[in-house]
């Protein structure tokens, strides 16, 4: 099922039985109205790019418990959130929501590229998921103040922002290091 | 009197044994007063359980029965059958259901399901204590039969009451007999041709004496129940005098006003003056006004106007050509039609399906005219199609190459229909195979969720086209996009390949699901029969009473109870006339002597009844020289309304008295109010 | 008539150019702009919305109150913040009990949700609230005999159930198109319009594939329609259009280099925008067609 993995039969008892509730939990409340019709991966850019799981493997492989082995694999960081899927999906799984369930599990386990964890990092540290340094001047370049009127302008509402990070799950699971949470620092990613 | 009440609960296997702690509930009934005997059965409807309570009847232990089990529903009947042979009036009898609504919905509670089923049964047995005998009473059947509905299953289901005598009108909306299968090309899993083995049956229809055919008409309303329906018709106004009308299709030539054809599931047009089709039963022209131009000034009802140089009447085409005189515009025709009223015993109802368009279904491009429905391929397939047979694509006349059938459009689907449409994966191979049989060049390819062949020889005829090098694809289509010129690609994802798929294909045919037909549940209303959630007509039992509804005397059969295909329609529709049958022949129905009567001593004469009665059953009248309420018993349907209606307590529900009803919320609210009944 | 513009990272780090054409176009077909001060990240996907539900409604509901405090809309020129704002408005909608949760967050900061502000992209807000007459009126420059293929971007057409601008028939979308040919624009149909740039995530994950996947989308445009300009309506699709073209370039894939803009850059150049300002960021060159736009086709 997943090309990289050693085991080439996945041994079906060696599911993880609280998979599929765990997802529920997370976002993906509608997993198991899915009948595997493989509407969604039809025209799911990530099947068409050729990574090896995309929604309709991830779902499958949800409802087998194939925990650590989607943990192995990072392709679902690699959705577009295009929710084409969820447009045409018949069932009304929302399996792009499915995706965003399994990457809430991911974190939770730390099991998430450098890439993204860059991103969170940066949306609380400057308040913007994409910020680069040297933007002052492409902006002042087109005749823009260096600093659009976001949070980056204003001190007092990144901390703000900070504050309802500080709230979130964020928080929590620690895998970015946040003022007062000293344990992140040293978690390695 | 004391009455000796034995209570019989049944295990119904595990199905309420698995829930209910029976031993307990039968110890707990011994406790009730009034109650002689209780015993536990493992089947109580089956002949060991009925002779424990025929036993015990002619034993002289019990005169009133409770059986605690499943639904009266199915089972009422048999109980008090077991109570008559033992020769005990068979009214003295209640049911606690035990199953449906206790051990079932509360399973893996056994406590309190244990608990809920000693409520229920004491309540029962609080209102069998105060039962008293009832006599049956019979109402006279009229011998005959409407059958809503003239495709293939209310044909057969006319012709096979005809053929026993009975008198059948069979209504249709459209001006012609034969419903969807006429518009088929073969029929699967034989391949015969829809025509040559339907056509014959609709002139059976037409020409057996015991049918009169009510086409192009419409149920208004009915009244009355088993035995005694009165069905208001309304035949539409085809503004043709059908008496004169041979069929010619002389003034269809001369007709110059158009509009979609609906025969050819809209791939061309057909005049406003049209006969439905070449094999049309009855072949009678209708005039469509709302497509119809008024050639010559000449509109319905109104003179002629006057040529000012001839002097002559300005006829239109369709007058001018007419050699009977059956087209007279001038003839003040109502726009509504006619409406009439018939008396018949039973009804059937096969009223069908439509197929639903292409429209809604925007991810597959259904704007391009070469993405279908299976519908209209079956009707570029015909030989009375659009092309005549010629296997022709809309967009340009040229013959496909490559063609895509993509499944469950519309089944299985939330957003439409989550039923699966069951006829979908055969009439898929069907017309992918009259492709490749005729055009052997031509690349098939069918796009699967899951092939579902479970039918006699259906997985043979799929095991054959995959032969002919058919090409099945599991795996249900993404998108359907369009290229430039009149080409298609169609985006799928091969589940068993595991990888995404692209097709060009020039023609997209999408299997769409099978609906109830338009107004299906508007007549439902007139009939007083339900429809379920997916809105097709809903029978009294899945298994036991498939063909019944829950009005008594009408039936269902066809498409209007769910999807079907074509052996299955027939089946249903001969075993609904069977049933429909029934009553016809016993000449006599027992009706339930459930009917109100009245205490003329406690009655005031003030007439809130008489309004309220959905029968029109009561009326006043002077008895004695006092105004009072009396009531008609045949009419009364024994629906309860006036009884509880009336400020005086004068009226009684016989069965349903108010003592009984009293002491039945008496034994459960004391039951539920006093803690734990045990 | 007055609409918070939600800037977005890209645009404002990224292609400041399309902020400038937004804050220029729109006050001239008579919209006033606010910046909405403190403005934060949507927040994009691979954020708060890969963390948890409730983290994630909240960064978004302080974005929306920003715009309910003074009574306003919100318009987005970024499909991701447009889609990431929209979802979450949605599911506050319908679920009080995550907007109990978010509003205890947002409690400690004296805010509230209350709801009442709607997300537009900013070329639906347009086909909208403004009378394209109006827009035509207001044409300095028209796109008379310029060919143009469409990228609407999947977040301005998908999940269409939770925007309030969506198109009717979101697999053939029709706003954009109507908006280009209102400017004079001679709109080429190619097959794949409604497929992914490959921007987003997948660039993040693995910039081959993603580019692989805009390759065939590329072929299709230059095979079917080979327009002279790509017109977006998201800034993801014009940022990825715009400087994967270099690399495919060099690496030998394709053979054409196509202009690209997002559609209110178009928009502004056609009201008289200064180019180097509205459009100066293009790595992809974009002058040939300016020079069209302004040179041959004088109103």
């Amino acid at each position: 099922m997943i090309s990289e993995s050693e085991n080439i039969v996945f041994n079906l008892s060696e599911g993880e039985p609280r998979f599929v509730a765990q997802i529920k939990e997370l976002g993906g409340e509608e997993i198991l109205e899915c009948i595997q019709c493989g509407k969604c991966a039809a025209v799911c850019p990530m099947a068409l790019a050729g990574f090896p799981i995309f929604n309709k493997k991830l779902i499958q492989a949800i409802f087998l418990g194939a925990r650590e082995a989607l943990l192995d694999d990072s392709s679902i960081w690699a959705c577009q959130s295009c929710n084409r899927c969820t447009e045409i999906c018949p069932r009304d799984v929302r399996p792009f929501e499915i995706i965003l369930a399994m990457r809430r599990v991911a974190v939770r386990e730390f099991a998430v590229p450098a890439m993204s964890v860059e991103g969170l990092k940066s949306l609380y540290d400057v308040g913007h998921a994409v910020y680069l340094k040297d933007s002052g001047q492409t902006r002042q370049k087109v005749g823009l103040p260096e600093k659009p009127p976001s949070v980056i302008a204003f001190p007092k509402a990144l901390k703000e922002l900070q504050a309802i990070l500080h709230q979130s799950a964020l928080w929590e699971i620690g895998i970015i290091p946040m003022e007062g949470n000293e344990m992140a620092d040293t978690c390695e990613v | 009197m004391v009455s000796k009440t034995g209570v019989y609960v049944c295990h119904c296997g595990e199905n309420i044994a698995g829930s209910v702690d029976v031993a307990k509930v039968v110890n707990y009934s011994t406790t009730l007063p009034g109650v002689s005997v209780s015993r536990e059965y493992l089947f109580m409807c089956s002949d060991p359980g009925q002779e424990l309570i025929r036993k015990d009847i002619e034993a002289g232990i019990v005169d009133r029965v409770v059986v605690a089990a499943c639904t009266p529903r199915t089972h009422e009947p048999i109980f008090r059958k077991a109570l008559e042979d033992a020769g005990l009036n068979q009214y003295l009898f209640e049911m606690a259901n035990i199953r449906d609504q206790d051990s079932w919905a509360h399973w893996g509670d056994k406590e309190g399901a244990t608990q809920k089923a000693q409520r229920l049964i004491a309540s029962a047995v609080a209102k069998a204590n105060l039962l008293q005998p009832l006599q049956q009473r019979y109402v006279e059947v009229e011998k005959s039969t409407l059958v809503v509905g003239a495709g293939v299953s209310g044909m057969f289901a006319a012709l096979d009451l005809a053929g026993m005598g009975y008198k059948v009108w069979l209504l249709d909306r459209n001006p012609s007999v034969g419903g969807n299968m006429a518009k088929l090309d073969k029929t699967f899993p034989t391949n015969d041709c829809s025509a040559c083995i339907l056509t014959p049956v609709m002139v059976q229809v037409a020409n057996h004496p015991n049918i009169e055919l009510l086409t192009y008409s419409e149920v208004e309303a009915v009244n009355g129940s088993i035995g005694n329906f009165n069905v208001t018709v309304r035949k539409k106004q085809t503004y043709i005098d059908w008496d004169k009308c041979t069929g010619c299709g002389d003034c269809v030539t001369a007709c110059l006003g158009k509009t979609d054809n609906e025969f050819n599931e809209g791939l061309d047009s057909r005049k406003a003056l049209y006969i439905a089709f070449p094999q049309a039963v009855p072949k009678r022209a209708v005039l469509d006004q709302d497509s119809c131009i008024n050639c010559a000034g000449s509109h319905i009802g109104k003179e002629h106007k006057i040529n000012a140089k001839s002097g002559e009447p300005m006829l239109a085409p369709c007058e001018k050509v007419c050699k009977t005189g059956a087209c007279d515009r001038t003839l003040a025709h109502d726009s509504g039609g006619e409406s009439f009223d018939i008396n018949v015993g039973t009804i059937i109802v096969a009223s069908g399906y439509q197929a639903m368009p292409k429209e809604p279904f925007k991810e597959y491009s259904p704007d391009s005219p070469n993405v279908i429905t299976c519908m209209q391929l079956e009707r570029i397939l015909s030989a009375t199609g659009p092309t005549d047979g010629e296997f022709h694509r809309p967009s340009d006349g040229q013959k496909p190459k490559t063609v895509a059938f993509i499944s469950c459009v519309g089944s299985r689907d939330k957003n439409h229909h989550v039923y699966c449409s069951k006829v979908c994966c055969m009439y898929m191979l069907k017309e992918a195979r009259l492709i490749k049989e005729k055009y052997p060049e031509t690349e098939v390819y069918i796009f699967f969720i899951d092939v579902r062949t479970p039918g006699k020889d259906f997985e043979e005829y799929y095991n054959y086209c995959r032969e002919l090098g058919i090409k099945i694809v599991r795996g249900r289509v993404g998108a359907v996009d369009q290229l430039p010129g009149d080409g298609l690609r169609v985006r799928a994802y091969d589940v068993d390949m595991d990888t995404p798929v692209t097709l060009e294909a020039d023609l997209v045919a999408l299997a769409t699901a099978m609906e109830p037909s338009a107004g299906l549940a508007d007549l439902g209303r007139k009939l007083g029969i339900t429809c379920g959630s997916e809105g097709f007509l809903k029978e009294v039992h899945t298994k036991l009473y498939p063909v019944e509804t829950s009005v008594k005397g009408i039936y269902i059969a066809g498409c209007a109870q769910g999807p079907k295909d074509i052996p299955e329609s027939v089946s249903q529709s001969r075993a609904a006339s069977s049933a429909a049958a029934v009553p016809l022949t016993a000449g006599r129905v027992p009706v339930e002597p459930f009917s109100s009567s009245v205490d003329q001593e406690k009655c005031s004469g003030c007439g809130i009844c008489v309004p309220l009665c959905p029968y029109s059953a009561i009326s006043r009248e002077e008895i004695d020289g006092k105004v009072r309420a009396g009531i008609e018993i045949a009419l009364c349907a024994g629906c309860g309304v006036c009884a509880a209606a009336c400020p005086s307590l004068a009226i009684t529900l016989q069965g349903f008295t108010a003592d009984q009803i009293f002491a039945q919320i008496d034994a459960l609210t004391s039951v539920a109010g006093g803690g734990p009944i045990d | 008539m007055k609409v918070g513009f939600f800037i977005g990272c890209n645009t404002a780090f990224n292609r400041p150019d399309l902020e400038q054409a937004v804050r220029f176009s729109y006050p001239h077909l008579g919209v006033e702009i606010d910046d909405l001060e403190g403005q934060s990240c949507c927040p994009s996907w691979g954020t708060m919305p890969s963390v948890d539900l409730a983290g994630w409604s909240a960064v978004s509901a302080r974005n929306f109150c920003l715009a309910e405090e003074k009574d306003l809309d919100i318009v987005t020129v970024c499909g991701s913040c447009y889609g990431s704002l929209a979802e979450t408005r949605h599911s506050l909608q319908k679920d009080p009990d995550l907007r109990e949760k978010v509003n205890g967050i947002l409690e400690g900061l004296g805010r509230n949700y209350r709801g009442s502000a709607n997300v537009y992209q900013s070329v639906g807000y347009l086909y909208k609230k403004i009378d394209i007459d109006k827009v035509r009126q207001s044409l300095k420059y028209s796109l008379a005999g310029l060919k143009v293929a469409l990228q609407p971007g999947c977040h301005t057409l998908w999940p269409s159930k939770i925007y309030v601008d969506r198109e009717e028939d979101s697999f053939h979308p029709h706003i954009l198109k109507d908006m280009c040919q209102a400017l004079g624009a001679d709109v080429a149909d190619y097959s794949r319009m409604t497929d992914c740039c490959g921007m987003g995530g997948m660039r993040s994950a693995d910039m081959e594939r993603s580019f692989n996947l805009l390759n065939v989308k590329l072929k299709s445009i230059k095979e079917e329609a080979d327009p002279d300009l790509i017109v977006t309506g998201c800034s993801s699709c014009l940022i990825q259009i715009d400087t994967a073209q270099g690399q495919l370039y060099k690496d030998g894939k394709i053979k054409f280099q196509i202009p690209v803009l997002h559609y209110m850059q178009l928009l502004a150049l056609c009201l008289g925008g200064e180019p180097e300002k509205v459009a100066g960021l293009a790595k992809t060159s974009v002058s040939g067609v300016i020079n069209k736009i302004r040179g041959d086709s004088n109103v």
